[in-house]
């Protein structure tokens, strides 16, 4: 009797060591793309054929690449990241589902964040920047300056993935745009050459938030950042029926 | 016991002594400063020889995200690589004077330039020329379209453009603009008209 309940007792702190353990291995396991993934979605490997439109949102930057730093300790990772998280709240709000390439301070390449978009097959791709010079917002479609010959099959060239959506991407740009203007934003509207942007086959944009003259600040303001997010979803909404689902 | 203008004599002395090593010491790092300076504005390639002549160079302003064309008079060899080299070292120069229209880091420079076919030319430019860089789509896609403007404009038959950091391929030029890819010169000439 004495042995049976002091095997019990082993076993439950054995267990106990095991879950320790564990935990402790999970939490010190590396972020996954996979894992970066909006939480709640199912695994990418059960919606990669999935038709249902969702957007994509790509927080730029992330873990040793701080991408642009504003004063001593802003940085454009962490702008970016609170901006995605703004975004994905304002197109849930009106019914468009979104997933988040990451959702904490994780290193992915830009190869890794065009082949993660295109195998769970998003409707629409947006990368989130913060940067210098000028204020207000821009807005890119992408541009292909490396115009490529399609390739027999169905694989498309990595470098001008984007030639099929590039219409769409525009027509993307060209709603958002409006809609941040219509929020009294100064917006310029480019097309550039910008990756992951032209390694994506969906329809793909990116908006990148200016300080406002010399107030680095501004890049953290939570009214600027709700009502550019609001401004985003709203022309994302607009041309949704355009877009579709992907093809 | 020891007299008392001799012991004033004597701390004078150290003190002189304490004051000139002082001043040495300063001097020696001002001029190991300078000299740190000098090397690290020191082109990556040497001056080349040629004629002078009137070019027009596309440069990046950043206070109007804009790009303009100005006139220089710049030494040119003959030959084309060369040239071309000699073109954008020209529009760097402008980057790194002081006040500068669009701030480059200290060392940004073309290391080289050289056709791989006859229409497609790279150009290798120095470790700190990307390292160096501001961080922003703009800035970033301002430099290159700058660069590659410059070059068609002023060297003919130019279809392509690929660039290199300190001789290796690189995925971005600072976090953003693509680097990976050759530019098409007519692709990039409709994009360099936004921003004109």
């Amino acid at each position: 009797m004495r042995w049976s309940k002091t095997g019990a007792g082993l076993a439950v702190v054995a267990m106990c060591c095991a879950l320790a353990i564990s935990g402790a291995a999970l939490r010190q396991q590396p972020t996954t793309d996979r894992q970066a993934v909006q939480p709640g979605t199912p695994s990418p490997e059960g919606q990669k054929h999935a038709p249902e439109f969702f957007v994509m949102i790509d927080p730029s930057h992330g873990g040793a690449d701080k991408g642009a730093i504003f004063g001593e300790k802003l940085m454009e990772k962490d702008i970016t990241l609170r901006l995605a998280r703004e975004v994905r709240k304002e197109l849930e709000e009106r019914g468009i589902a979104v997933r988040l390439l990451r959702e904490s301070d994780i290193d992915l390449s830009l190869d890794r964040r065009a082949e993660i978009t295109n195998e769970q097959r998003a409707g629409l791709y947006v990368a989130l920047h913060a940067g210098r010079p000028g204020k207000g917002v821009r807005v890119y479609a992408p541009a292909l300056t490396d115009a490529q010959q399609p390739l027999a099959g169905r694989f498309l060239p990595w470098e001008s993935a984007q030639s099929a959506a590039l219409g769409r991407s525009k027509n993307v740009a060209r709603a958002v745009s409006e809609e941040l203007r219509k929020k009294g934003f100064t917006v310029a509207s480019l097309t550039v050459p910008l990756r992951p942007l032209n390694n994506i086959t969906a329809s793909a944009i990116a908006v990148e938030l200016a300080p406002d003259a010399d107030d680095l600040q501004s890049l953290e303001s939570q009214k600027r950042q709700n009502n550019v997010a609001t401004a985003i979803a709203l022309g994302i909404a607009q041309v949704r029926s355009q877009i579709g689902a992907h093809q | 016991m020891i007299p008392r203008h001799f012991q004033i004599t004597i701390a004078l002395v150290l003190l002189a002594i304490l004051v000139s090593g002082i001043v040495i010491i300063r001097m020696t790092h001002k001029e190991e400063a300078l000299t740190l300076q000098a090397a690290e504005a020191a082109p990556a390639a040497p001056m080349v020889g040629g004629k002078q002549e009137h070019i027009q160079l596309l440069l990046a302003y950043d206070e109007d995200q804009a790009l303009r064309w100005r006139p220089a008079d710049i030494f040119l060899p003959a030959d084309r690589n060369l040239r071309a080299r000699e073109m954008l070292r020209s529009v760097l120069a402008q980057y790194l004077q002081m006040p500068s229209p669009h701030p480059l880091a200290k060392g940004a420079d073309i290391k080289d330039v050289y056709f791989i076919s006859d229409d497609t030319m790279i150009v290798d430019t120095t470790a700190q020329f990307a390292d160096g860089h501001p961080s922003g789509i703009l800035l970033e896609e301002l430099t290159l379209a700058s660069l590659i403007e410059t070059l068609t404009a002023n060297v003919p038959g130019i279809a392509k453009v690929k660039f290199l950091v300190d001789g290796k391929e690189r995925e971005t030029l600072a976090g953003h603009a693509d680097l990976v890819s050759f530019y098409q010169t007519a692709a990039v000439h409709e994009l360099a008209k936004e921003f004109e």
